[in-house]
């Protein structure tokens, strides 16, 4: 008996020694002598912030760490929680379902790419979340995802338990397949007006509250036979259950408030009105309804409907009341979204902190993560970058970017890293089946991207097929 | 040479008199026997009767009326098997070429049209219930190539939509479909494939097309139950085949073999399983390694393609040099076959549509270069895929009472110096001609597989190529390897390089389909080409719309 209990003692203080080890190996974090831009909470001169197991425990100066810690001085530098993307498409296989004007059904979560090399260009930028967005090929599209770039860890581990669900519908051109010209044989998709859009989208939610209500029956026992799990209502009714963000697509107000109006019909509210060009119009209304808005700064023109821009609309939706972010809709333009939100200062005059929420805090609202992330407040996801300067000026970059209090950039790292990876490459290269038959032939062109002057049109082609 | 005579009169005799039901036995004696079930027996007797394995052992003697092959100098194995072909099916139907701007898209209306008939409620290539047996046909000379090379059984599915068709197993030779089939269904096949001109059209709409109907599948067993269970008051369930066919792999009565070689694939593949709780088989795999605890774990066998990815291409100094992971990937495929067989994965071997089924055997000799046994090899080819596919207990070893599929070998199978001497297909002996000697790519001629029917062009070589696509004139090269009929190689552009499918020359030209990914997306189209003198001219077909290519052969 005496045995047996020196037995399970001995299991019990294995279990509490690897878990001492554990807790270790996560470790603390201790970010020395920053100025820290809370983004909630004003800039903090010469602060210390302490991280442990992912998040962040203490904000202040002077602080300790314990032995083993590892210490980055900051000195000179500064520190802003993780940018955030409330509008992108990197890291998918597939954007947009384009046969049918409804795909609810479809997940974007089924087409996460973790190779994508985008990733680890905007930890580069500072960027750490991203809202990946279904394209704008339907009144309703597919269900998004909402990830943190764990860039180099499986797939599973990016998107962020617990966020809400969302989905994306869109308005206008893109929807009605306003640049698209059918091809013998090939079928003309409904809708092709703005207005048959709007009916699209109320049908929709008509065949869902159906579809709610024989579930409802059947769980009643009113009906024997049990309804089909449908794939493209059931998100819908979780609309109307309020358990599933709308991100809606619409460059027109007009199209903009009728879709604010459905789901005031309906009985639920549009989560954000995205790319808004033209939100300053209706500011007042869209802070009534409650929606937020995700904007460019300054981007316009590129089609018909993007033409009715002005650098102001931040400044006024926010002068309004309405929660504003600032997004990139590209792989691109994620990487420098710090100088899209120094712009709004410049346009109007938003406040420096303002701003910075416009890119971190902001979209951590719209996005329903907002408790985890989206600002350097204790008790939150120690999700942060290190610049070497202040974040909006052009001659700042980030040092680290961390998500959770791991490191997943580090501009000395990288550079070591690829004296490493031109290592690999020589061997690689020298290998068999690395090696062309030497059969001659032609070689192929350069890639369009690194021809002078075919650079901008060919990328207006691919990204102006989603904005 | 008065045994010899005789015995050739016995065989003149036997073969008469199988006709009516006489006794056909044949004896490998003082051969090497790789049984993979049990020891190898270093000198012993195979005595095959009726079509199966009579007895097999070091001490067995040769029945009287047994026709006798002197196994001295030679290794019996199990007969290989090739666990994923298209063999029996006739080549894809050639579709008219189109003509002016819409034709793609109208060609592929008709394509779709011109599928079999059938009252099913999803369109072409979303239906489960297709069977590809129905699509086989009987007879020898189609198997030939594949026999040379040491095959005496393959699985064989369809090539086409996101449901392949069901796939059967059956022996490499036979006068009926009937006779030939060892069985089926053996597996139904997924591809993550699009639907061109209507839904799903991307790969998303495809995974939201198979959970749906999954979910129906599941809601019309259930359906199907109550009904039967007690029809009064209860509107009668359709009778919807396609979601009848899903129900077997909903109750993991059959597996599910998932097409993916690639890491993304592998993981949707994996998770898609695991949602509906299928029994999986991972078919292609060349990344599977990176996940063969994952693979054990949800119980998922692997049936692993032997085309190891190589570079196909020249570059020139100007171009993008290839990615990191390209090059790693090349590197790695070889090794996959080790790091599965060291995780207790279950898998078998395929030849992966390789230039050459000879590369099957060239590739399994490189995969125990890169970490694997040869027992594991071996196993790989025979029992293994056997077990995999259900059919354990008659087919795969060399043991009394199984299928007479033998693999007759001169040399070390893992040498550079071996020959096929015979096959034994259900107790039928073949004589495989000798096999030419492989050329490099970009070679021609007669390869295993018999003379090249003379009425066929000679395409095969390296083509600059140009296509006019709207916009953006293409070029690049175009590398060709004919093979009879059968053409492989490699399309290289400013898209990327894709492999060639389904190659097919006949008298009047050539065609193959690939794929290019474009926005994120991958866009299948089909070339159908002439050769004049140096000089190719034809038409690149796909969703997109018809465009003209025309390229010129590098001397």
């Amino acid at each position: 008996m005496k045995r047996y209990i020196l037995f399970f003692l001995s299991f019990v203080l294995l279990f509490a020694l690897s878990g001492l080890v554990v807790g270790q190996s996560k470790g603390e974090l201790l970010i020395k002598n920053a100025t820290v831009m809370t983004a909630t909470r004003g800039t903090l001169q010469a602060t210390d912030i302490l991280i442990r197991d992912s998040e962040i425990v203490r904000i202040g100066k002077g602080l300790t760490a314990g032995s083993g810690a590892k210490v980055i001085d900051a000195t000179g530098k500064y520190v802003t929680p993780g940018i955030i993307d409330a509008h992108s498409h990197s890291m998918l296989s597939a954007i947009n379902e384009g046969a049918l004007s409804v795909t609810s059904m479809t997940r974007t979560r089924d087409m996460l790419d973790p190779s994508d090399i985008a990733i680890y260009r905007a930890l580069a930028g500072g960027v750490t979340t991203a809202l990946l967005l279904h394209g704008s090929a339907n009144p309703i599209g597919g269900q998004s995802t909402t990830v943190k770039f764990k860039w180099g860890r499986p797939v599973e581990d990016y998107p962020i338990a617990g966020a809400p669900a969302s989905i994306k519908f869109a308005l206008g051109e893109n929807v009605k397949r306003a640049s698209f010209t059918p091809q013998p044989g090939q079928t003309v998709r409904y809708p092709r007006t703005r207005m048959g859009t709007m009916e699209t989208i109320r049908d929709a939610f008509r065949r869902a509250r159906d579809y709610k209500q024989a579930w409802d029956d059947y769980r009643a026992k009113k009906t024997k036979v049990p309804p089909r799990t449908d794939e493209e209502l059931q998100p819908l009714v979780e609309i109307l259950e309020g358990n599933r963000i709308v991100h809606c697509h619409g460059y027109r107000s007009d199209e903009h408030l009728n879709v604010l109006r459905m789901a005031e019909e309906f009985g639920f509210k549009v989560g954000t009105l995205q790319h808004g060009l033209e939100a300053y119009k209706i500011a007042p209304e869209i802070a009534r309804h409650g929606a937020g808005v995700s904007i460019f700064t300054d981007s316009w023109s590129y089609k018909l409907e993007a033409y009715d821009a002005i650098p102001y609309n931040a400044y006024i939706l926010w002068k309004n009341g309405v929660n504003v972010s600032i997004n990139s809709d590209s792989d691109e333009r994620m990487r420098r979204l710090n100088l899209d939100a120094a712009k709004v200062m410049k346009y109007g005059g938003v406040p420096e902190e303002d701003a910075l929420k416009m890119i971190t805090i902001n979209p951590a609202k719209q996005l329903g993560i907002d408790k985890r992330t989206g600002s350097v407040e204790q008790g939150k996801d120690a999700d942060l970058v290190i610049w070497t300067g202040h974040p909006f000026s052009a001659f700042s970059r980030p040092d680290v970017t961390m998500i959770e209090g791991e490191i997943f950039f580090d501009r000395a790292v990288d550079a070591q890293k690829r004296t490493e990876m031109a290592k690999e490459r020589e061997g690689l290269e020298k290998l068999d089946v690395n090696k062309a038959p030497g059969t001659g032939g032609t070689p192929p062109r350069i890639p369009a991207e690194r021809r002078r002057g075919e650079r901008d049109e060919a990328e207006f082609v691919i990204d102006g097929g989603n904005r | 040479m008065k045994l010899r005579l005789s015995l050739i009169a016995l065989a003149a005799i036997g073969s008469v008199f199988s006709l009516s039901g006489f006794s056909q036995s044949y004896s490998i004696t003082n051969a090497r026997i790789v049984t993979v079930s049990g020891a190898t027996i270093e000198k012993g007797t195979v005595v095959i009767r009726d079509g199966l394995i009579e007895a097999v052992g070091a001490d067995v003697k040769a029945p009287a009326d047994a026709q006798v092959f002197d196994g001295t100098g030679l290794t019996v194995y199990p007969g290989f098997i090739d666990a994923l072909t298209n063999l029996g099916l006739a080549a894809p139907a050639r579709r008219t070429t189109p003509t002016g701007p819409g034709g793609g898209q109208a060609a592929a209306a008709a394509a779709l049209a011109a599928a079999p008939s059938s009252n099913s409620t999803y369109p072409a290539g979303l239906r489960p219930e297709e069977v590809t047996l129905d699509d086989v046909r009987a007879g020898d000379a189609q198997f030939e190539a594949n026999r040379n090379a040491g095959f005496t059984a393959a699985l064989t599915t369809g090539r086409t939509g996101i449901f392949n068709g069901q796939s059967a197993l059956i022996s490499l030779s036979g006068d009926s479909v009937a006779s030939m089939t060892v069985k089926s269904p053996v597996a139904l096949h997924i591809t993550f494939n699009t639907i061109p001109g209507t839904y799903p059209g991307s790969l998303l709409g495809t995974f939201s097309a198979l959970r749906q109907m999954f979910n129906d599948a599941r809601r019309h067993d259930q359906l199907l139950k109550m009904y039967a269970a007690n029809p009064r008051g209860m509107k009668r369930p359709d009778a919807d085949k396609s979601l009848e066919a899903l129900i077997p792999a909903l109750n993991r009565q059959i597996p599910v073999v998932f097409t993916a070689n690639l890491e993304n694939e592998i993981v949707r593949a994996l998770d898609l399983a695991k949602e509906y709780n299928l029994r999986t088989i991972i078919a292609g795999g060349q990344e599977a390694g990176k996940f063969a605890d994952r693979l054990k774990a949800q119980d998922a066998a692997v049936i692993l393609s032997l085309n190891f990815p190589k570079r196909t291409a020249a570059a020139s100094p100007d171009a993008d040099p290839e990615s990191l992971q390209t090059l790693r990937l090349r590197a790695e495929t070889p090794k996959t076959a080790g790091k599965l067989a060291a995780a207790g994965v279950k898998f078998a071997f395929q030849g992966g549509g390789a230039t050459s089924v000879n590369d099957f055997l060239a590739n399994t000799v490189k995969a125990t270069e890169n970490g694997l046994s040869k027992d594991a090899a071996v196993r790989a080819m025979t029992l293994g895929a056997a077990e995999i596919f259900g059919v354990g207990d008659r087919l795969g070893s060399v043991e009394a009472g199984k299928i007479a599929n033998l693999t007759v070998v001169k040399g070390d199978l893992f040498g550079t110096q071996k020959t096929i001497t015979h096959v034994f297909i259900d107790g039928k002996p073949f004589e495989p001609k000798p096999i030419p000697r492989t050329e490099g790519p970009g070679g021609r001629g007669p390869r295993a597989g018999g003379p090249v029917s003379t009425a066929l062009p000679d395409v095969g070589g390296t083509y600059s190529i140009n296509i006019q696509a709207p916009g953006q004139a293409l070029t690049g090269t175009l590398t060709l390897v004919q093979q009879g009929g059968t053409l492989t190689g490699t399309m290289v552009t400013e898209l990327g390089t894709s492999p060639l499918k389904d190659g097919r020359v006949t008298a009047e030209g050539m065609s193959f389909g690939g794929s290019v990914v474009f926005g994120g997306q991958a866009i299948d189209f089909t070339v159908r080409a002439t050769v004049t003198g140096n000089q190719m001219s034809g038409t690149v077909d796909s969703p997109q719309g018809a465009i003209p290519i025309t390229g010129t052969k590098n001397p």
